[in-house]
């Protein structure tokens, strides 16, 4: 852990296009205190493993929500440790296609080494306080900002 | 600078030569053979003389699945027991990629496992001939659906296999699903794809052509919505389509969405030339749904309202396991027929809702400053136009995953439910315009106790899958 703000790589991953999930999500982490590199959508693995070599990430979080995950994740833990990369990791969305019980699912991301794994109904509070809690963050006041025109 | 001109056979022709080869042969492509192939279809799988001749709301589900019997299976499923009237075939997303060996993996890995290991239907890996097998054993006309930014080689496979109607655009397959293409680059593409439709439509083979509407199927404002599919409409029409379905990705609040809906066909009657039938399609809600199926036939009942209410040609149908990702033919037809159900019960009655016409003013005013602003920044070309006025921000869309599109924009709901532009970047809509959204959403703000915020935002993004439209504090 840096002692300034946590650092997160935050993007959606493979071909997936899916991007409103991560801007709202970048915005909850900063808003908590979080320094965001938001990789936005359809980034590759090779991606999400520089980044967080390149910023020191403490936590990676991959969001998927088209089905294609499995495929799409394979490996990434390998780059990302062949990168030097020693951080938390963490993915949700819609993980598989079809009707695939989550905890088959989430057992599934474990085994291929992510710390968390997370549903596509899960709120963006819940992924915050969990990546809080994998890093041991203190809590912080919440700020909210306003919006001009 | 890209400019809208129509692609002579020529160019035409040498596109077609360049991109066949490697995954489909030129051969299989054959334009003379693939119009016979159109016609011999019987006139109730003509796609576009469905549409155009429907004497009711037609209703048509999304649905594909990796394995070409599977397919068809679900196809007819979704015929006999959910009574659809039009029948998709969504693309699985390594196709929308053009990852033609990724989705070939994942065919192979469907076939072995008996199981689907992709999201859709990969029709440029099944080629010419499994899409024409589609096509003849299924009972209805078929569309291709899908979210491909450069849609060249899956226009010329499916449409030489049988297919009628082609969903997308250069700016609706771009801005939502990509982050790898600037505008100029898929407008040139989509200038291909409208070309070989108008090809088709000249040998006297319709094809019609859907612009995707929904967009990001997130709080979009209804006028940024109808400018741009209006505008690939435009893009369609000057290549030879003359079958043109303007989408509209349901909002959720009625009073909006029969105004939008309205708008969107008197803009498209106005600025599309005489040449074009235009016909309409609503899309159930495109946003989070409710995990609970009760809740989410609640959502797409509310749809089916709606469609009932204002009489798009068609509608786009959802599944109440909407929530948890591709939902088995069961669950699919169950959508349909809750559909169904609503739109049959609505057409014995006679509704008014009050406030269309102040909104469908209101709609119709913004798009018309969006589409000058687009027809100023071209020139008189809306190629050029769209490119520059993106670029510019005068257009714009919100939380698109490309940088083609500024993302400046961000909605949120007033206090009724409807969609209203909290931040505006640079968009070309007029201060009174502005000022309107703007009191809309300070009432709302009034009534909560807060302040406008990027939480309001948020709150409104999950607020149906929550069991709600708006997204009011203290809801949890």
């Amino acid at each position: 852990m840096s002692a300034t703000d946590p650092t997160v790589v935050l993007g959606t991953i493979g071909s997936d296009a899916h991007a409103v999930g991560i801007t709202l999500l970048d915005h909850a982490l900063r808003e908590a205190g979080f320094t965001v590199h938001n990789l936005g959508a359809q980034t590759a693995k090779t991606e999400f493993a520089t980044a967080a070599a390149d910023h020191d990430a403490d936590a990676v979080l991959v969001s998927s929500l088209y089905g294609h995950a499995q495929q799409d994740c394979a490996g990434l833990h390998d780059q990302l440790a062949a990168a030097g990369v020693d951080a938390t990791t963490v993915v949700g969305g819609n993980l598989a296609v079809g009707q695939t019980d989550f905890e088959t699912v989430k057992q599934r991301f474990e085994e291929m080494g992510f710390d968390r794994v997370f549903s596509a109904q899960t709120g963006f509070e819940a992924v915050v306080d969990a990546v809080k809690t994998e890093l041991d963050v203190d809590e912080r006041s919440p700020t909210t900002t306003t919006l001009g025109a | 600078m890209i400019e809208d001109k129509r692609l002579t056979d020529t160019e035409l022709e040498a596109i077609t030569d360049r991109i066949t080869g490697d995954w489909v042969s030129r051969a299989a492509v054959d334009f003379a053979d693939a119009v016979a192939f159109h016609e011999s279809l019987p006139p109730h799988k003509r796609f576009a003389a469905v549409l155009e001749n429907a004497e009711a709301v037609l209703c048509q589900p999304r649905a594909g699945v990796p394995r070409l019997d599977e397919h068809v299976e679900l196809l007819q499923h979704l015929d006999e027991e959910g009574g659809a009237d039009l029948l998709p075939t969504t693309i699985d997303s390594y196709t929308r990629d053009n990852a033609y060996e990724k989705a070939a993996e994942g065919l192979a890995r469907s076939r072995e496992t008996d199981s689907s290991e992709l999201n859709g239907f990969p029709a440029v890996n099944h080629g010419v001939e499994g899409c024409r097998e589609v096509v003849r054993r299924v009972d209805a006309p078929v569309q291709v659906r899908h979210g491909t930014p450069d849609a060249r080689l899956l226009a010329a496979v499916t449409l030489a296999g049988g297919f009628q109607s082609f969903e997308g655009g250069p700016i609706t397959y771009n801005l939502p699903y990509t982050s790898a293409y600037d505008l100029e680059t898929t407008i040139e593409y989509w200038q291909y794809v409208d070309r070989l439709c108008g090809a088709y439509t000249e040998r006297g083979v319709t094809i019609n052509r859907e612009p995707f509407g929904p967009l990001t199927g997130t709080l979009v404002p209804p006028s940024i919505a109808i400018a741009i599919v209006t505008i690939e409409g435009l893009l369609a029409a000057t290549q030879g389509v003359r079958s043109v379905t303007l989408g509209y990705g349901q909002v959720g609040n009625l009073v909006q969405d029969v105004a939008a809906v309205r708008a969107m066909a008197a803009i498209g009657a106005e600025y599309l030339p005489d040449s074009v039938t235009v016909t309409t399609v609503l899309h159930q809600w495109m946003g989070g749904f409710p995990r609970d199926e009760a809740r989410a036939h609640g959502v797409i009942g509310l749809a089916g309202a709606t469609a009932a209410l204002v009489e798009p040609t068609k509608v786009i149908t959802k599944s109440p396991q909407e929530a948890v990702g591709v939902p088995t033919a069961e669950s699919n037809a169950a959508g349909l027929r809750t559909t169904d159900q609503v739109l049959r019960m609505l057409d014995e009655q006679s509704i008014t809702l009050d406030g269309v016409d102040r909104e469908q003013a209101l709609i119709e005013r913004s798009v018309r400053s969006l589409l000058d602003a687009v027809y100023e920044a071209g020139d008189g070309d809306i190629a050029r136009g769209t490119v520059r006025a993106f670029d510019a921000g005068t257009l714009d869309i919100p939380f698109p995953p490309s940088d083609a599109a500024a993302g400046d924009v961000l909605p949120a709901r007033d206090d009724d439910g409807r969609v209203r532009l909290l931040k505006f970047g640079a968009v070309a809509l007029d201060d009174e315009t502005k000022r309107i959204h703007r009191a809309r959403l300070d009432r709302r703000a009034d009534t909560e106790g807060r302040e406008l915020s990027f939480r309001m935002v948020a709150d409104d993004v999950s607020a149906v899958s929550d069991g709600r439209l708006i997204g009011r504090p203290g809801d949890d």
